[in-house]
């Protein structure tokens, strides 16, 4: 019976486009030790990069973090990710997981297709404080 | 000179008054203490007038004295212009403690030897550490199954061990001084994966982790690893300790369940490949979200492996077609699609046909046959190969 | 790059907002230059699309299209695949190929037809 193993959470700042390499590099290696198959990593990196790309975008000053955990649960591993920011915020939170959501005549936040991505998602703002998303990815 | 050298003193008294982690003490030539300070009362346990007047050797342990090495120290100083030495010193109480001691001399304007400045730092807890450390190490040192390797502050290998000669096949002198990394995957090193756990494990006290290692013939082992900070008594990091085994066997253990089970999953979901750029899909039974993504990916993975350009998917074999699966087929011929392959449903019975439109699904321009026969024949006209077989069966 | 008629546009490594405009205007002015009748747009050394970077692909494609040339995608990875379906962006419009190989055979039997 292997040692459980202490929960590194890495930190990664949103600040600078920049980071945005950096927070894939790290989803990238993160999933691929928790054993991830290549599709479930693919998949979590480009929502990673989704959400790292809205606050790099749309929150104040384009700061805001990315945390990364590696999880367990019933034997098999997963990676956690929370994606923190101090931005506007969402107004309709409804409106913005709703398919076709669109502000500035972009494609909005991306955030329903960031859903689709992942195991588990759950998102938490409020207007003027900020935006948490959190997404899950486990192993098959 | 008497009063140049007097205000000189006073002016490293005033110095001195003010270091509290130290304690200097003014000696004559002679070795008898002359100025005795708080930070050493505190030390020694000897206030300024029961020690002032007397030789400093007191503080010696019986050993060196009968060594003669407090005369030996104050040669050396005089010799040398200072003398530093580590070793146990002796309070008022009989304790001892142990002390890093640097004796400098000090001379007049002529070159004559006035005394000596003697600066003791205590250094007990330091070298109780690096002893506990070294008996630590030996009997780390006595297991082979494990490596034990310390690390300086920056990562880089201060202590090797015969555990760690086994399990990476490199000696000593062949990794002391170098970077941790060394024992890396390439990939690993490009994205920083090394500092980060050693900065983790700074930060939170232990890092458990498992990875691929590299031995000195390039081989690599799967390898679990504790890293643990090691921090001096001001709590700033000085190096590390890394524990390390070898999961090879428990790793190829795992590997083997995973890839047993992914074949038993593979015989459910075979992907055929029936002409050159053709691949028929028959989709058997019912789909749960994992399976369908497993035959999804399956698929996939082939029309990139043999450079297809049509997939069939047969669905003759499913029961009944709801929402999920539509929509799960329009998915997979979407990404299909997306890797240049066109995809042609077969199989679609009366049933399905009506399901489907139905449920208002709107399958676009996906072509489809009822049956595989007919799937296959347009999938050759569409790669090109019809006007060949129509030669050799002249029809 | 040129082959024949036609060009090659690779895409790699990582597309910030910052090359982006510069990539777009190249393709665009090599295309216009060398009239060519297609360009493929190889993106097989991309393991990552998320919906800007796909975006772009879209408008590269589109700018192709507006030249008068026929723009062909290749190189999709699987994983990134199955990942531009469930993010749902819209890419439906643009030619596809799984590589160079079969992209030109794509296009060089398009300009038969045309002519």
């Amino acid at each position: 019976m292997s040692p459980v193993a202490e929960k590194t959470a890495q930190v990664v700042p949103i600040a600078a486009e920049a980071d945005l390499l950096r927070v894939r590099s790290a989803l990238r290696a993160e999933a691929q030790e928790a054993g991830l198959n290549l599709t479930a990593v693919t998949k979590l990196v480009t929502a990673g990069s989704e959400l790292a790309r809205n606050i790099f975008r749309y929150a104040t000053h384009g700061q805001g973090v990315a945390r990364i955990e590696r999880a367990e649960e019933d034997g098999r591993r997963g990676v956690r990710v929370t994606f923190e920011d101090s931005g506007p915020g969402i107004a309709d939170l409804d409106e913005a997981m709703r398919d076709g959501y669109s502000t500035a005549g972009s494609l909005g936040l991306g955030l329903p297709g960031s859903r689709r991505l992942v195991d588990e998602f759950s998102i938490d703002s409020q207007v003027g404080r900020g935006t948490t998303v959190m997404i899950m990815q486990w192993s098959r | 000179m008497q009063v140049a050298l007097d205000s000189e003193l006073a002016f490293y008294r005033q110095m001195v008054d003010s270091i509290n982690d130290y304690e200097v003490v003014r000696l004559d030539e002679t070795g008898t203490v002359r100025t005795w300070h708080e930070g050493a009362e505190r030390l020694y346990g000897y206030q300024a007038r029961e020690i002032v007047g007397r030789p400093m050797s007191v503080v010696y342990t019986e050993d060196e004295i009968r060594d003669g090495r407090p005369g030996f120290d104050m040669r050396t100083a005089a010799e040398n212009g200072q003398c530093v030495t580590e070793g146990y010193r002796v309070r008022k109480d009989g304790s001892q403690f142990w002390a890093s001691v640097t004796l400098t001399p000090i001379r007049g304007a002529g070159g004559t030897l006035y005394g000596y400045v003697r600066v003791t730092r205590d250094h007990t807890e330091r070298r109780e550490q690096e002893l506990e450390m070294r008996a630590v190490e030996r009997m780390l040192d006595a297991i082979t199954d494990y490596e034990v390797i310390r690390l300086d502050a920056d990562g880089m290998i201060r202590s090797w061990s015969p555990g760690a000669e086994r399990l990476k096949q490199y000696t000593a002198e062949e990794v002391i001084g170098h970077h941790v990394s060394m024992f890396r995957l390439e990939e690993d090193i490009h994205n920083g994966l090394p500092e980060r756990e050693l900065a983790s494990a700074a930060r939170i006290g232990r890092l458990e982790s498992e990875g691929w290692r590299l031995r000195k013939d390039g081989s690599r082992f799967w390898a679990s690893t504790i890293v643990s900070p090691i921090n001096d008594e001001s709590g700033e990091l000085t190096g590390y300790v890394s524990v390390g085994r070898d999961l090879s066997e428990k790793r190829a253990q795992e590997q083997l369940v995973q890839r047993q089970q992914e074949e038993i999953l593979e015989l459910s979901t075979p992907v055929i490949q029936v002409w050159d750029k053709v691949l028929v899909l028959p989709i058997i039974g019912t789909l749960d979200s994992a399976r369908a993504a497993r035959l999804t990916e399956g698929l996939l993975e082939r029309i990139a492996v043999e450079q297809a350009e049509v997939a069939i998917l047969d669905v003759s074999g499913v029961p009944a077609v709801d929402t999920e699966v539509a929509q799960h087929l329009l998915k997979t011929v979407e990404a299909a699609r997306l890797m240049g392959a066109v995809s042609v449903l077969s199989g679609v019975r009366p049933e399905t046909a009506q399901a489907i439109v139905h449920l208002g699904i709107d399958l676009g321009t996906l072509r489809s046959r009822s049956n595989l026969k007919e799937a296959l024949q347009l999938a050759l006209t569409l790669v090109g190969a019809a006007p060949i077989l129509a030669a050799a069966t002249g029809v | 790059m040129r082959m024949g008629d036609n060009l090659i546009v690779m895409l790699q490594g990582d597309l910030e907002d910052g090359t982006v405009e510069q990539v777009e205007r190249e393709v665009t002015e090599e295309v216009a230059r060398t009239q060519a009748k297609g360009a493929l747009i190889d993106v097989s050394g991309l393991s990552v699309v998320d919906s800007f970077v796909a975006r772009i692909i879209s408008r590269i494609a589109a700018m192709i299209r507006l030249l008068g040339s026929e723009a062909t995608i290749v190189g999709i990875q699987p994983a990134v695949a199955l990942t531009l379906v469930e993010l749902g962006v819209p890419l439906k419009h643009v030619a596809t190929a799984l590589n160079a190989e079969q992209g030109m055979a794509r296009l060089q039997g398009r300009s038969r037809e045309r002519a």
